[in-house]
């Protein structure tokens, strides 16, 4: 299925190959790099690349590429499922999917590259049945690994695979018992000149983080379960409970896992926490233009907004700009025209504003449009569906656990239009 | 890869190994092992330390091994006299009680890649089909596929295909898996691992303890099974009803297509079946990751094809972000364009026309053919703002807007009189060879009612000799000569130099043959030139064929979640058909000579009748099974559709008659014996759009006279013809073979 893998960075070094079937030559990432360099901006290089031998299909990441060669066809969406998973990988092992991190723990990259996939057929994904086989890197394991010589990896096979559960292991033993799930939400949205909403959408999960002994049943309720449109489930929920009584009930596996993915859809349900109020303007005559935007909180349910960040591509023919925050910092690259302002919390008593002059190129005829504004954000302990767990119930076990709930909700893909 | 230095470094790590205090030193030693590695995967070329690694790997150090063994799988196929040294090792290692090395050993061994390891790893495979240990089992039923892939010719054992086969039943779900994977590897030329009825319902059964790869697997593999009843297939649909829902949208994909597939006869469900996937797809094409997003959106397209009004409500999901890479807006315009109807045309124009002043002008010029798309049933409202853009005078916008214009007045007639108004002072802002032609098409053709066409015409003949794009100029021959017709008084002195141009000065052959070639026209009179060149100025009716009718689900339904929704239909068949001459290239097998164990119909004829099935348009299905009662009351109903007598020359082979059949896809239902006189054979085939034929062959008392009757459920003439070519040129193959 898959028969290659190439890891690439962005200035087009192939820093590492893994082959399952026969050796590919690194020459086959030419056709890549020539889609790369028809794209203009890396980004955009297409997922699938046809060759005269072969198929390439890569995922952008972290700043690395991802390129898997295949030679059969294959359903698309496997393979870039498998990559992100791989990417996911990583990240769990090393904290982080970068170029550094992999190349200072090359040999772990090639166990696990070996344990997830044999003949080009993916094999052990499942983070926690991989951790027990080769052991993460940590700094204490190192520091004792160079001086006692023993390795990272486990002596003994993941007893998973032993229990009637493919995604418990059997045996599980804590002495303190917990069970956490964080409510995600991101929101999704453009927002257009006037302020008013073109498309909003919120996008949620549930991530479960369960230390539990034994083999516990347990069932999640909602107080709003009608909320969810579309939910997607992680295969240990049964399914049919979910269809006729709107509870999660399911064993769970063990550690940290995806419970839930869902989505609320209908646009009077989502909340817009924040509004921008905007005036750019740019002259024709003197080559200058005025640049000036505000930041305040809408529908935030009360509670405090942070983190908050404004990204703006500015028009290519934008020299410079000087402007002042009444709080935060904000920085412009003169190379990529970004306009980055790192703003922080939002307070109402004194709203946020950036406000100040641009300079253009002159000569240059005015831009035509006005840049769009991406805003990052976090509001801490709500979602902004509403949606709220009522209560978890345990059964099959005799002990008490400890339970908690967290909410957040962040900026998705949101953007307003000026 | 050559790399300078690479030398040293081997030279050193090589020094390295052999010292004694190294190798006394596990930390130290596999350290340098670690190096070794470490400059193998940047593709520097390690292989000249090969002997020194085959000693490290006798040792218990796990890791080291794994590094070792990561080594040799590498360069074993450059060294296979080295490698070999190492196999002892190997075997020494696949009894060791811990199965994690059993496991690591045997998988080492299989990926050694190198002529004569076959006969050492048949062995440990066998045993580790039978290990205790999962593990084990799950890396020795792959290595029955890597084994046969050392030795493709080779022939299948059948003993181990059995055990494989046998292996299904394991508990353990990734083995299940796995031995799907090898037998169709192992299987390939025999069309894969067979699915029947107690397999398909065990893998069914399964599917819920399978992790997600597995899943998307099995879904692939069950959709050759075909259910016996009504009762059974809606069983299966009820069991795979949750997997629609699943959280991986490869699944949920996966599911789909097997839904569609099985649902084939009910169009109903299907439609139900792409109704409940909406919501998971949608959700996909605003995931996190953005090659996700891009393959759900082509399925989206695929799907609208059928189903124009399904994703309408949700028309606004589809709007661009800035931040969103290019492929990404690409699609999602196009997705707009065919989403549109009459409730959200004033939204969606509204953002294509946000989208035509974008940075990239890709993306805008995007957006511009798109809004062109939409104005053939929304002229009016889409004539606007395309003119309202003109008024930009930008470069990449108007060449655009032009050739919009051009494609529309064709289709859509009745706009021809506002675009005539939008053309004047669109030249100046026109540079490439594209626009150029459409521009000067638009004022040959529609010149009459643009007053100011021959003067721009004349700005381009004035130019004419710093032209660069001989199609423009080709483009200016013509539409000057039709203006002339039109409007003589103007065009004459202009149209004269140009000629002149053409044929004295012009250094490229084909805009001086066409030079030429009106300049006799001229000659010959005027009534002349008019019939020829004035062809009608547009045809509305090619718009019927532009919005074709909504394809039928089944259509598609068998490229749902490959790779064809990404390229589309046509562009794929283009890939795909380069990539199979590509590969066939070299190993083309000479022409097979008919010998009795050879194929009955030689290479090139098969792909003959494929191919001449394809170009007819009439594809028969594979499998398709009819019962001889139902034949015989179907023959009595029917009329004989046509009848045809068919040059043969000697005995009848019965079986080879079958075969060569079978390979078109023509069942045969019954035949009577070699020899016998009259002899007969009676046919069934069905095409895609489920028509059967029926046909009879005669041999009748004149062996050189083949009677051929054909039969045809519904009256459809093409098909007919093309189902007759087919059955012609198969019976003229097998006439020459047996003659």
């Amino acid at each position: 299925m898959i028969h290659s893998l190439f890891l690439i960075n962005c200035s087009g070094d192939i820093f590492l190959e893994k082959h399952w079937k026969s050796v590919v030559s690194q020459s086959v990432c030419d056709y890549f790099f020539e889609a790369q360099e028809k794209a203009a901006d890396i980004e955009n290089v297409p997922p699938v690349i046809s060759t005269p031998h072969h198929y390439l299909i890569s995922i952008y990441r972290d700043k690395l590429f991802f390129v898997s060669v295949i030679q059969t066809e294959v359903p698309p969406l496997f393979v870039i499922e498998f990559l992100h998973r791989v990417a996911d990988t990583f990240q769990d092992y090393f904290g982080e999917c970068s170029e550094a991190a992999i190349k200072d723990n090359v040999v772990i990259v090639y166990e696990l590259l070996e344990e997830m996939l044999d003949n080009g057929f993916p094999l052990a994904t499942e983070s926690n049945i991989l951790k027990e086989l080769i052991k993460p890197p940590t700094i204490l394991r190192s520091v004792v690994n160079s001086i006692t010589g023993s390795s990272n990896v486990g002596d003994t096979l993941p007893t998973g695979q032993l229990s009637n559960i493919p995604w418990r292991r059997a045996g599980v033993k804590y002495t303190n018992n917990e069970a956490y799930f964080d409510v995600i939400e991101e929101i999704d949205a453009i927002i257009d000149k006037s302020g008013s909403t073109v498309f909003a959408e919120i996008q949620g999960v549930i991530d479960a983080c369960i230390k539990l002994s034994g083999m516990p049943d347990l069932s999640l309720s909602f107080m709003n379960p009608r909320l969810l449109d579309d939910v997607s489930f992680h295969p240990c929920i049964r399914f049919k409970r979910w269809e006729s009584e709107r509870v999660l009930s399911f064993i769970p596996p063990d550690g940290n896992f995806r419970l839930i993915s869902y989505r609320v859809s209908s646009q009077n349900l989502v909340a817009i926490p924040v509004y921008v109020k905007h005036s750019i303007s740019f002259k024709e005559s003197s080559s200058c233009g005025r640049f000036d935007i505000t930041i305040g909180p809408k529908q935030n349910m009360g509670k405090t907004i942070e983190g908050i960040t404004v990204t703006v591509h500015m028009p290519k023919v934008l020299l410079n700009m000087n402007l002042t925050p009444t709080q935060g910092t904000y920085t412009f690259d003169p190379v990529t025209k970004v306009l980055t302002w790192d703003v922080g919390k939002i307070t109402p008593q004194k709203l946020p504003s950036l406000k100040g002059l641009v300079n253009l190129q002159s000569g240059a005829p005015k831009p035509e449009e006005n840049p769009s504004l991406n805003i990052q954000f976090k509001i801490q302990q709500l979602a902004i569906s509403g949606l709220k767990v009522n209560r978890l119930d345990m059964y099959g076990e005799k002990y008490k656990p400890f339970k908690g709930v967290k909410y957040v909700t962040k900026a998705g893909k949101f953007q307003v239009r000026t | 890869m050559p790399y300078l230095g690479s030398e040293d470094v081997v030279k050193e790590l090589k020094k390295a190994m052999c010292n004694p205090h190294i190798q006394a030193d596990r930390l130290r030693y596999r350290n340098v092992i670690q190096r070794v590695i470490r400059h193998m995967t940047q593709g520097l070329d390690m292989s000249g330390v090969f002997m020194e690694m085959v000693k490290a790997s006798a040792t218990i150090d796990i890791v080291q091994k794994k590094l070792v063994y990561l080594y040799m799988c590498t360069y074993a196929p450059l060294k296979p006299d080295l490698a070999l040294l190492a196999i002892n090792t190997l075997c020494k290692d696949c009894s060791d009680p811990n199965p994690m090395v059993r496991g690591l050993a045997l998988r080492s061994m299989c990926s050694l890649r190198m002529p004569g390891v076959q006969e050492y790893i048949q062995q440990p495979i066998l045993n580790g089909l039978r290990d205790k240990a999962s593990y084990v089992r799950r890396v020795a039923v792959l290595g029955c596929a890597k084994m046969h892939n050392l030795h493709e010719d080779s022939e299948v054992d059948g003993t181990l295909v059995n055990e494989l086969y046998s292996l299904l039943r394991d508990q353990d779900p990734i083995v299940v898996v796995n031995c799907l994977r090898s037998l169709e590897e192992i299987l390939k030329h025999e069309g894969g691992v067979v699915i029947n009825k107690p397999i398909a319902h065990h893998l069914l059964n399964r599917m819920s303890k399978l992790d997600q790869w597995g899943q998307g697997e099995v879904l692939n593999f069950l959709l050759r099974y075909q259910p016996r009843s009504e009762e059974e297939l809606f069983d299966i649909l009820n069991l795979l009803d949750g997997f629609l829902k699943s959280s991986s949208a490869g699944v949920v994909m996966g599911a789909t297509k097997l839904f569609l597939a099985l649902a084939k006869n009910f169009p109903h469900v299907q439609k139900d079946v792409l109704v409940r996937v909406k919501g998971p797809l949608l959700a996909a094409c605003s995931s996190e990751s953005r090659e996700l997003c891009f393959a759900a959106l082509c399925h989206v397209r695929q799907i609208l094809h059928s189903l124009p009004g399904h994703f309408s409500r949700h028309y606004r999901k589809f709007f661009c972000c800035y931040s969103e890479p290019h492929y990404i807006k690409l699609q999602k315009v196009e997705v707009l364009c065919e989403l549109v109807n009459d409730e959200n045309v004033q939204q969606v124009l509204e953002e294509l026309r946000g989208y035509c002043t974008d940075v990239s002008a890709d993306f805008a010029q995007a957006a511009i053919f798109a809004i062109g798309g939409i104005a053939r049933t929304y002229t009016e409202q889409c004539v606007q703002i395309l003119t309202e853009l003109l008024g930009l005078r930008q470069e990449h916008v108007t060449t655009a807007v032009v050739q919009t214009f051009r494609d529309l007045v064709w289709l859509c007639p009745q706009c021809a009189e506002a675009v005539c108004q939008a053309l004047p002072g669109c030249a100046e802002n026109i540079q490439d060879s594209e626009g150029k032609q459409a521009l000067i098409w638009l004022l040959g053709v529609h010149g009459e009612r643009i007053p100011n066409a021959p003067y721009v015409l004349e700005d381009f003949v004035e130019n004419v000799k710093s032209e660069t794009f001989p199609a423009v100029k080709m483009e200016l021959l013509t539409a000057l000569l039709r203006l002339f017709l039109s409007r003589p008084a103007e065009c004459q002195d202009v149209l004269g130099r140009l000629v002149y141009y053409c044929i004295e000065e012009e250094k490229d052959m084909a805009v001086r043959d066409r030079g030429l070639f009106y300049y006799r026209l001229l000659l010959t009179g005027i009534d002349e030139v008019k019939q020829i060149l004035c062809s009608p100025k547009s045809d509305p009716s090619l718009g019927l064929l532009e919005d074709q009718a909504e394809k039928p689900v089944n259509s598609w339904a068998s490229d749902f979640n490959t790779l064809v929704p990404v390229y589309g239909k046509v562009r794929w068949a283009t890939i795909s058909n380069l990539q199979r001459a590509e590969r066939r290239g070299p190993e083309l097998p000479a022409p097979a000579s008919f010998a009795t164990s050879e194929p009955l119909i030689p290479e090139e004829n098969k792909e003959q009748i494929q191919e001449l099935s394809d170009a007819g348009a009439l594809t028969l299905v594979p499998n398709h099974q009819i019962t001889a009662e139902y034949f015989e009351k179907t023959w009595l109903r029917l009329k004989v559709a046509h009848q045809q007598v068919l040059p043969w020359q000697g005995a009848v082979h019965p079986d080879t008659l079958q075969v060569a059949l079978q390979v078109v896809n023509i069942q045969t239902i019954a035949m009577s014996r070699a020899g016998a006189r009259p002899w007969k054979a009676y046919l069934s085939a069905q095409d895609d759009s489920d028509c059967l034929f029926l046909a009879e062959l005669l041999l009748g008392p004149d062996p050189s006279e083949m009677q051929v009757s054909v039969k045809q459920q519904e009256a459809r003439t093409e098909a007919l013809s093309s189902f007759i070519s087919v059955l012609e040129t198969v019976l003229g193959t097998i006439g020459d073979i047996t003659s």
